[in-house]
């Protein structure tokens, strides 16, 4: 039977947990994911996740003992953020070229310094290169689904990839929604049978050599290990299609429907849209929803899964307006822009026409983009269709 | 494959000719302290005025066996002791032509041949030896019980001539066996191949390169799944000082902590040889790394080793011993507790192990050098076993060879003055009366 409570995000993670039945989870806590880790070990002490509980000493163990169990063939679960996930970056960044399906929340937080334990995605757009999948979530219920559906997506023969399941540190963990737990005989149904060692193991059964030294100045180093490489970003756009599959499954199975990539958001008859990631979608879509009932043609292009990068999703909901505002929630430093400004720039690349686009950077370090922030943020998009282009970034709460 | 039996070693720079093992075997065969009924010689060079022995060797394929016309003698296949027999002899004496180590020979009061029976699997000449010039060696057990058991290393791999982690690695896994998942992390034993190269591997159990921080972290989550689903498998690394006192010990201190099942082997060359001899924090005082150089300024390192063994002891392990190459039954009697300890706890063996690239000695003396820092009270040999809380020194510590015997011997330490050299021998004699301290509680707890 399905089960309706209300929970924060982090509750809501740890039960999405509980119904994906991972052998292992290990933590170590950090703001704001503390919860996330509390939740998750009462469960265990209380039986409803019969795994093994490893609270380590630090966020760099925490995801060791992870890759260690994976390779005996564990299902395993974990969750971070800000330093954390810089102190895990070490064993972080060898997963995805293992191969190894492990899920773990991360519940952003901005960076230091300066000193904070806020909200904002600087974390998770930090790693963005380093081949997890990540997926960034709107609501509550979102997070608990999407912690399920990514160990189907993960563990996907023809991904075996690690995924980040994102959710806004502070306003998602500690904002309270109702949220519907599925049966735990439907999610058995959906998940089938777990599949994480199949490719790289270390099991005396059949021994091998697990990450051998490869490369080298000889021709068959380096062949192999482009080899490697390719079969990463194979893997990686092989989860485009199968994050497709398993959100129309999930909707079907489950009757929750999400957009996979990108989300459209009263886009088929906008002159321009606004992009949103994460949590701040919803503040988007009411203002989106306020400027329409005031006459504007505007829509919201709402971004699900940032990696790997939804090309061809975003470039036929892009293809649909004559201009655009990318809010970001983190900065990169090396472009003076969002990140996810800079991706749909790209994308823009691949359209025949040019039309301008906006970069606005808001809710760092746990501040709010509300409503009006938006109202704003519309506006000045629309006036871009005037040729009133401003220059970027436009820093929100300043 | 053949047997392999117990012997009698003789060293000859160790004897100072003072007959107490002739008297000790005339006694023990006839009640008698005569040379005359000695089994066992010592004879003095006339010319360099050094001593050399003249024993039974126990030889594989006898001589004295084989040119015996009566049967009187023969060797046992149980002991290896070659036997005479009395009633068969006709002391025709050839025997004694036949063996080249005067190891058989006449004796003119009883007017018959005699010859070492090892008094049974006890030796008096070698127990007498106050110098130990004459050592009853055992250790063929080892090749008896193990010999057989497959090398889990491939033949060929790059370790560098006279590598000691080497001459480790294979007894070790030998011992352990293949229900094993081995973790090398980046230093020597990962760089001979150990995990392989290019898709070859060179180990024939399941292997991974951890890295330098986690290798404790990542043994601890396979074996705690391997519990999970009822299998018994070892969970083994190789761990080099780089890996295991410093960047690694975050992990391995956390996973001792927690009491993760797994056995951890720290084979301390005291420096990260692999990439070029730099500094860690096991490089002794006063060594010369290629980033504590010696030059007009710097002698070598400022600083003392951090006593890596102590602190794991310290965290409660399950097991914790130190262990040297030059003692491979010590060594192997610690890997039978290790195994055993694996099983509810962590067990950690830190090795000293001497590193002719890196320390800059001749390969050939390597096991002298490993020989001369237990000598020297350089390297203490002790066990700690948590269950029972057992402290105790496994080698004796008493009366050690002065530490220049073992300073001199290596490259690194060349440069010392006598400061530094006087600072070595005092933090030797501190840290032996730190660890004496855990011994006397020990006996103090058991009396």
């Amino acid at each position: 039977m399905s089960k309706t409570i209300v929970c924060d995000g982090n509750e809501a993670a740890a039960w999405g947990v509980v119904k994906a039945r991972p052998d292992m989870v290990a933590v170590y806590p950090i703001t704001p994911q503390s919860s996330l880790a509390e939740y998750i070990s009462q469960f265990v002490a209380d039986g409803l996740i019969e795994a093994d509980l490893m609270d380590v000493e630090g966020e760099h163990s925490v995801l060791s003992v992870l890759q260690g169990a994976c390779l005996a063939g564990a299902r395993t679960f974990t969750a971070t953020c800000g330093q954390g996930l810089a102190f895990m970056f070490e064993p972080y960044f060898r997963t995805p070229p293992l191969r190894l399906p492990i899920v773990m929340s991360l519940v952003t937080r901005d960076g230091i310094s300066p000193q904070c334990v806020w909200g904002g995605q600087q974390d998770a757009m930090t790693v963005r290169e380093v081949g997890w999948i990540q997926m960034y979530c709107e609501t509550n219920q979102e997070i608990l689904d999407t912690i399920i559906m990514a160990y189907k997506i993960a563990e996907h023969r023809d991904v075996m990839l690690p995924t980040n399941v994102c959710h806004d540190g502070n306003y998602q963990s500690y904002g309270v929604e109702q949220v519907e737990i599925p049966d735990q005989g439907d999610v058995d149904a959906f998940l089938g049978e777990k599949n994480t060692n199949w490719h790289v193991a270390l099991d005396p059964d059949r021994p091998m050599g697990v990450d051998p030294l490869t490369g080298g100045a000889a021709a068959s180093g380096a062949s192999l290990f482009v080899r490697y490489r390719k079969g990463t970003c194979k893997g990686m756009q092989n989860a485009l299609r199968v994050i497709a599959e398993v959100h129309e499954e999930w909707g079907r199975k489950i009757g929750r429907h999400y957009s996979p990539l990108v989300e459209e958001y009263r886009l088929d008859d906008a002159d321009y849209a606004i992009v949103t990631i994460g949590g701040m979608t919803g503040a988007g879509k009411d203002a989106v929803d306020m400027a329409r009932e005031a006459g504007e043609k505007v829509g919201l292009i709402k971004v699900k899964t940032f990696r790997p990068y939804p090309l061809q999703a975003m470039l036929q909901a892009v293809s649909k307006v004559k201009a655009v505002g990318i809010v970001d929630r983190s900065v990169s430093f090396g472009w003076n822009a969002g990140p996810v400004y800079q991706e749909v720039l790209s994308t823009l690349y691949h359209r025949k026409e040019r039309i301008p686009a906006v970069s606005f950077i808001g809710g760092l370090a746990g501040a709010d983009i509300t409503e009006d922030h938006f109202s704003q943020i519309i506006e000045t998009t629309a006036r871009t269709l005037r040729d009133e282009i401003p220059e970027g970034p436009i820093w929100i709460n300043e | 494959m053949d047997k392999s039996y117990h012997t009698i070693a003789f060293y000859p720079q160790k004897c100072n000719g003072c007959n107490d093992c002739i008297e000790a075997c005339a006694r023990i065969n006839t009640g008698e302290v005569s040379p005359a009924h000695s089994r066992i010689a010592i004879v003095k060079d006339s010319e360099d005025g050094s001593f050399g022995l003249a024993l039974c060797r126990q030889c594989g394929e006898p001589r004295c066996v084989m040119d015996c016309p009566a049967g009187a003698l023969s060797k046992n296949e149980d002991t290896g002791v070659i036997q005479w027999e009395e009633t068969k002899c006709v002391n025709c004496q050839l025997c004694t032509l036949a063996c080249s180590y005067a190891g058989i020979t006449y004796n003119p009061v009883t007017r018959k041949v005699m010859k070492c029976d090892m008094c049974g699997g006890d030796p008096a000449c070698a127990k007498v030896c106050g110098r130990g010039a004459l050592e009853y060696l055992t250790s063929s057990d080892l090749y008896d019980k193990w010999g057989d058991m497959e090398d889990l290393f491939v033949p060929g791999i790059s370790a560098c001539l006279g590598c000691n982690s080497e001459l480790l690695i294979r007894h070790t896994l030998r011992r352990i066996g293949p229900e094993t998942v081995v973790a090398t992390p980046p230093g020597c034993v990962a760089g001979v191949g150990s995990v392989g190269v290019n898709g070859f591997t060179a180990t024939k159990t399941p292997v991974f390169h951890p890295l330098l921080t986690n290798t404790a972290s990542m043994l601890a989550g396979a074996r705690r799944y391997y519990n999970r689903i009822g299998r018994d498998i070892t969970m083994l690394a190789f761990g080099g000082d780089g890996g295991t006192a410093d960047v690694g010990f975050q992990s391995l201190s956390g996973a001792a902590e927690r009491g993760e099942q797994m056995i951890y082997i720290c084979i301390d060359n005291e420096g990260y040889m692999n990439t070029g001899v730099q500094r860690s924090s096991t490089t002794p005082y006063g060594a010369w790394t290629s980033t504590t150089p010696v030059g007009s300024v710097l002698r070598g390192k400022t600083q003392d080793a951090k006593p890596m063994p102590v602190l794991m002891m310290m965290h409660n392990c399950a097991y914790v011993a130190t262990a040297s190459t030059a003692f491979m039954e010590d060594y192997y009697a610690k890997l039978d507790k290790a195994v055993a300890a694996a099983k509810h706890g962590m067990a950690y063996i830190h090795v000293f192990s001497p590193c002719p690239t890196g320390w800059r000695f001749p390969p050939a003396m390597l096991i002298e050098i490993a020989r001369k820092g237990v000598e020297t009270n350089t390297v203490p040999l002790w066990e700690y076993i948590n269950d029972g809380n057992e402290f105790h020194f496994t080698h004796s510590v008493d009366n050690p060879l002065p530490v220049q015997e073992f300073l001199s011997l290596i490259g690194k330490y060349r440069h010392l003055d006598a400061d530094q050299i006087d600072h070595i021998q005092k933090m030797n004699k501190r840290r032996i009366e730190m660890l004496k301290m855990f011994s006397e509680q020990e006996e103090r707890r058991a009396s």
